[in-house]
């Protein structure tokens, strides 16, 4: 679609022209100077009258007809790339696909369409905007500006519409106006009936609408099927279009990255995996897995309690000899595909000990009896704590039965279908709704030839997960504490039931599984037989950040299967230690990239925005620049151009080279004269961000910080001043505040090294990241706190960690909790201190050797701190309250004085006065 | 290169209409007339110091020496006051000051009425400040100076007020005169003929030969500016005359440059030849030196080089 057109083709005309010109030119010499000159008598008698340049020299000549050429090009209105539709004048109709899988160049997205409502806007035609998601809502034709701002508060989603009801507004519209131009922003997905809905838009261009179509050049790339189990964290990885590699990051709940790792396709497969090896305990840690770089909630994979590996302890009671037919060979097999099954403890040691030292989910005791004593306290208590007891009948337990059952049982069991029993070996019933096994198949192949029987007791049915088909309990639970016991009535290998060796006992094993863990009002059914709702928890949007649920979206039932809508947008629901994910993309979804081409149509990239490049401005351009030279030229030739060169000379020359050579001298007076200044008084310094409202506001809060630290301290700062890290020398300042300006450009490497060296020397910078209100502990980090990454690959920072509560920088003036500034939410970054040493007396305050070089805040702390002339604060904070303003001023009082004292507060010295004001 | 940047000036001094806001302000006699006696006053004042008496015995008034009575002298020449001190006779002897007929002629041609952004002023002022300033230092010597054509020589406090009235009202028609005007000199008039001399040599000549034949000598100053001297054009340039001839059109006057400058030499040497032949000095001036120079220059001619004949 690229290619040249004109909007008046006539006016190229004019290049026939051009040899008229050309001969006129010839003819037509450039004026000489004239100039009145006394001695001319004494010229005249000289040589003949000189008349060389009686013709246009040839340079100039072929710059003229390259004037007059484009001047004729420019009037013919030439256009790059024209559309290959000429738009209609109707009204126009923009439709954006809202889905996710917009959301990583959301923006380019809603500069088409501006960029479209603006064309409207000039030619003053009304527009509708039309959010796809939004399909059911007929389109509303507004004036453009008014259209603009509602494209400017659309969002993505978090799922991807159907078009059908989209397409069914957009015939209404079609019929209405007949001449509408129709723009279709796509995000180049098949899924949600998008063939159907190109369909319709081409049935409208019959109709004699316009149609131009945009959609991105990127692959979309997306997660699903999060698989958490014995062999590993993995994922798989979804594209459309071309994409090669990527990486895959697994972040924890706190949105610290724990592990990263590449994917790649192979071939022209849509479908890889990336898989990290990470040992159990940390990959249990990750909830939520991202494709880096690609911000949408598509390339999101959540990770809910359900994921988590269990770690699955097995005690059997039966002997080691015959080990491919005893219970721990089934419930190995049975666990191993989606739990971590401990390896058997040493023999000498109590069994039940050993195992629980291992600290399992799941401790599954395959008819073993607890007998009183250490092992059954270690029992209890490691279900009082949250431990899953998964027991098993069996010969032994039927003898003698223990506390540690969910129910009370009968001696000795019995027999169904033997050689001695009258009756059939039973079967299983369907499970009820309120057992974690609903939805499982009761298979007909499944017999139980023996079974414990529980005692009749009154509530014995609310504590039954599953049961024969004569009504006689097969699984049953008991709570107790945060913990849970299970029973199976039947025992674990194949003696007494085929159970063991099912398909159903595996779905069985991981569901009970994944109630480990979980609190006791988690799912699972409570019995009173109500399928449990779980409200959503944290959702994400479309950009793939975890944030507060939207109020329409609505509770998901614990069976929910469906994948997400507008109604149940994908995220956590539940309470939150149990909360249960709802994917962005479901394990049974697919991406496609629509064929455009096969349906006729030709979508045009983002960054060919219009359709169309006038090429008008840039002739114009060179026509007026062809005519500067011309000028030049023929100030030349007429011997005039030293003036003029002279003054383009002097105009460049005061343009460049003033600054560096007219201002050397006075500036270094001014450098030397600051630099007394700075050495002469200790003083507050903060860093010029590039940005005059930071800056004033950095300055206003050091001020004002410096008059607090003169009220209440012994120490009086002088006037803060602003540095200028490229140039400034550092070493003055105990303390540098450096403001994040995210726009403003990266220190070059000689800047950054200057910086390394001043926290080298033990100065401490402060950076200010002011973002804690925009940033998310999930989401993509935001541009500032990249900037600060950035730049501080290159000064090899030691590892931090969160101010602890302990630390002596929260102890150096007043006794603080944290740092709040203009916010109270982010956290306050500090050199990582330590690990306490084990056995050592508890103190209340720990500190390194140094003051830690560099301390990072979100919550923008001189906007907090600022105050204008009169003492009035500048800024509103959040949450706010004057409680608020004083708590920031005093842990800039604390930072200053962590500064200025080091270590001083964790001296041994103060500990007595701290116990007591902290009131141990 | 001198720069081709140069910027020319010219009025018509004729009709004192300029053709540049400049040029229209230079061309206002009464705004100029006021500066240019300033500036001649000033350059007299300077200038002054450098004459001195004529330091012999003459027929002065200021007192010169007293001498012996020389035998066969006539009687009232003694003085007496002097004698009756003592036993002998002395005479009286008083300063020569022989006062002379000075006349001044400067060029008031269209052609003077140049400047160049490399020459300070305009070459009419220029002659007028150096002829004026002259006639004040001569008057103050105790000479009579006379305007060419104009007036009497005489001998005058406000000498340079008066030339420069003579001057102002002058007509148009003498003012364009390129040569100086035929004059009835008194005997052994000194002349002080200030111009640019772009004139037909022949003409000047005979001129001269005229004054010389009336008894007449004196000074020629030829004040240039410097880019008639330089030639510091370039590129295409039609040079109009300012004496209204044709005008000359260059196809690169860059090139014309040694030309002109050999054409220039040589219309000075036949100047000078003509200068010499008539008995009168010849010197050169440009405004972009001090008018001071040109008028001691001039001044210090008189006293020696005419003085000599």
């Amino acid at each position: 679609m690229t290619g040249l057109a004109f909007a008046a083709p006539l006016a190229l005309l004019g290049l026939l022209a051009l040899p008229v010109i050309y001969w006129l030119l010839r003819v037509t010499p450039p004026a000489p100077r004239k100039l009145h000159f006394p001695p001319v008598r004494l010229l005249r008698q000289l040589a003949p009258q000189e008349r060389t340049p009686a013709r246009t020299p040839w340079p100039l000549l072929l710059l003229r007809l390259a004037i007059a050429a484009l001047i004729s090009l420019a009037l013919a209105g030439p256009t790059w790339n024209p559309s290959a539709v000429t738009p209609s004048a109707g009204p126009m109709l923009l439709a954006i696909d809202d889905g996710w899988a917009g959301a990583p160049d959301w923006d380019k997205r809603v500069a088409v369409a501006e960029r479209f409502l603006m064309e409207a806007n000039r030619d003053g035609t009304p527009a509708a905007l039309m959010l796809v998601s939004q399909g059911a809502i007929a389109p509303q034709l507004t004036e453009a500006p008014k259209a603009a701002d509602e494209l400017r508060a659309a969002r993505p989603k978090p799922w991807l519409a159907e078009r059908g009801a989209a397409a069914t507004q957009i015939k209404a519209f079609v019929a209405d106006h007949r001449e509408a131009r129709l723009v279709w922003i796509s995000d180049g997905l098949e899924q949600g009936e998008a063939k159907a809905f190109a369909k319709e838009l081409n049935e409208a261009t019959r109709g004699g609408a316009s149609l131009e179509i945009f959609s991105s050049r990127r692959p979309t790339l997306a997660l699903k099927g999060v698989v958490n189990d014995a062999r590993g964290l993995e994922v798989s990885v979804l594209k459309a279009g071309a994409a090669l590699n990527g990486q895959v990051e697994a972040l924890d709940e706190k949105g610290r990255v724990i592990m990263t790792t590449p994917f790649a396709f192979e071939g022209s497969s849509d479908k890889t995996s990336a898989k990290f090896d990470l040992p159990v305990e940390l990959r249990n840690d990750a909830s939520l897995l991202r494709i880096v770089g690609e911000n949408s909630a598509g390339a999101v994979g959540l990770l809910d309690a359900r994921a988590r590996v269990r770690r699955v302890a097995i005690v059997s009671g039966s002997g080691e000899s015959q080990p491919l037919l005893s219970a721990d060979h089934y419930l190995a097999k049975a666990l191993a595909p989606f739990a971590q099954v401990l390896n058997p403890p040493p023999a000498e040691s109590d069994p039940i000990l050993a195992a629980l030292a291992d600290r399992p989910n799941v401790l599954v005791l395959a008819d073993v009896n607890i007998a009183p004593g250490e092992a059954f306290e270690a029992a209890a208590n490691f279900v009082e704590q949250g431990g899953l007891l998964l027991r098993f009948a069996g010969p032994r337990l039927a003898n003698a039965n223990d506390e540690l059952t969910p129910v009370r049982l009968r001696r000795n069991g019995r027999v169904l279908g033997g050689a001695m029993s009258w009756e059939t070996p039973k079967r299983l019933a369907e499970f009820e709704p309120a057992s974690p096994f609903f939805g499982l198949p009761a298979p007909s192949e499944v017999t139980i030839t023996r079974q414990m029987l529980a005692e009749p007791d009154p509530g014995l049915s609310a504590q039954t997960w599953a049961q024969l088909a004569d009504g006689t309990p097969l699984v049953t639970f008991e709570r107790r504490g945060k913990g849970l016991i299970v029973l199976f009535h039947v025992s674990a290998d194949t003696t007494w039931s085929n159970l063991p060796i099912s398909g159903v006992f595996v779905e069985m094993l991981k569901r009970l599984c994944a109630l480990s863990g979980e609190d006791a009002t988690g799912v699972g059914g409570d019995g009173s037989g109500n399928q449990a709702m779980l409200p959503p928890l944290r959702t994400l949007d479309g950009f793939g950040a975890l944030g507060a649920p939207a109020p329409t979206a609505k509770a998901i039932g614990a069976d929910f299967h469906g994948g997400a809508s507008s109604e149940h947008p994908p995220g956590f629901y539940g309470s939150p230690g149990s909360a249960v994910a709802l994917q962005t993309v479901a394990d049974d979804d697919i991406l496609q990239a629509l064929d455009f081409a096969t349906l006729g149509l030709t979508p045009h990239p983002f960054d060919l925005v219009g359709g169309a490049r006038d090429l008008r401005p840039i002739l114009l351009g060179l026509v007026f620049l062809g005519l500067v030279i011309d000028w030049l030229v023929l100030m030349r030739l007429s011997g005039r151009l030293r003036l003029a060169a002279a003054l383009a000379v002097a105009f460049v020359a005061v343009a460049a080279s003033q600054p560096p050579q007219a201002r050397a001298e006075p500036q270094k007076a001014a450098t030397a004269q600051r630099e007394r200044d700075a050495a002469l008084k200790t003083r507050l310094a903060y860093v010029i961000a590039g940005d005059a409202r930071i800056d004033e506001t950095s300055r206003l809060g050091l001020e004002a910080l410096s008059r607090t630290l003169d009220q209440r301290t012994s120490f009086s700062p002088g006037e803060p001043m602003g540095v200028d890290v490229a140039r400034d020398e550092l070493a003055f300042f105990p303390m540098l505040y450096w403001p994040i300006n995210a726009a403003a450009p990266q220190p070059d490497a000689k800047t950054v090294a200057r910086v390394a060296a001043y926290m080298r020397q033990g100065g401490t910078v402060v950076f200010d990241t002011r973002d804690a209100l925009t940033a998310h502990a999930n989401a993509a980090p935001t541009p500032e706190t990249l900037w600060l990454r950035e730049m501080a690959k290159g000064l090899d920072l030691p590892a931090l960690e969160v101010a602890p509560r302990d630390h002596v920088i929260t102890k150096t003036f007043y006794l603080l909790d944290g740092f709040v500034g203009r916010y109270a939410n982010g956290d306050t970054w500090v050199e990582a201190l330590p690990p306490e040493p084990p056995g050592g007396a508890a103190r209340p305050v720990r500190a390194t050797d140094n003051v830690s070089a560099v301390v990072i805040a979100s919550n923008d702390l001189a906007a907090a701190w600022a105050q204008d002339i009169s003492g009035q604060p500048l800024y509103p904070l959040t949450p706010g309250g004057g409680r608020q303003r004083e708590m920031a001023l005093r842990g800039g009082v604390n930072l200053v004085m962590y500064t200025l004292t080091g270590n001083y507060k964790s001296d041994q010295v103060h500990v007595r006065d701290l116990l007591q004001r902290l009131g141990q | 290169m001198a720069g081709s940047d140069i910027e020319t000036h010219w009025f018509d001094p004729l009709t004192r209409r300029g053709q540049a806001s400049p040029d229209a302000e230079a061309a206002n006699m009464a705004t100029k007339l006021p500066r240019l006696i300033a500036k001649a006053h000033e350059i007299a004042g300077s200038v002054a110091h450098g004459v001195h008496g004529r330091r012999r015995a003459g027929v002065g008034e200021d007192f010169w020496q007293y001498r012996p009575f020389a035998t066969g002298e006539s009687a009232h020449k003694v003085d007496w006051r002097r004698s009756a001190r003592g036993d002998q006779l002395f005479v009286r002897e008083r300063e020569w000051q022989g006062a002379q007929n000075y006349f001044v002629w400067m060029d008031g041609s269209p052609s003077m009425a140049f400047k160049s952004s490399l020459g300070g002023d305009y070459k009419i002022d220029r002659a007028a400040v150096i002829g004026l300033a002259v006639a004040e230092v001569l008057v103050q010597g105790g000479e009579r100076v006379g305007a060419l054509g104009l007036t009497p020589a005489f001998s005058a406090r406000n000498i340079v007020e008066r030339l420069a009235e003579a001057l102002a009202g002058q007509s148009p028609t003498d003012r364009a005169l390129d040569i100086p005007p035929e004059a009835a000199l008194p005997s052994r008039a000194r002349l002080l003929l200030i111009s640019d001399f772009l004139c037909d040599i022949a003409a000047l000549s005979a001129r001269l030969q005229e004054f010389t034949n009336a008894g007449g000598r004196g000074a020629m100053l030829m004040v240039l500016d410097p880019a008639e001297e330089s030639f510091p054009f370039m590129g295409e340039t039609l040079f109009l005359d300012t004496d209204g001839g044709a005008s000359f059109h260059a196809g690169d006057a860059a090139s014309l440059r040694s030309a002109f400058a050999r054409r220039l030499d040589q219309h000075e040497g036949a100047l000078r030849e003509a200068a010499k032949r008539a008995g009168f000095l010849f010197l050169r001036h440009h405004t972009d030196r001090p008018a001071a120079e040109a008028a001691l220059a001039m001044l210090m001619g008189l006293g020696e080089g005419m003085e000599a004949r």
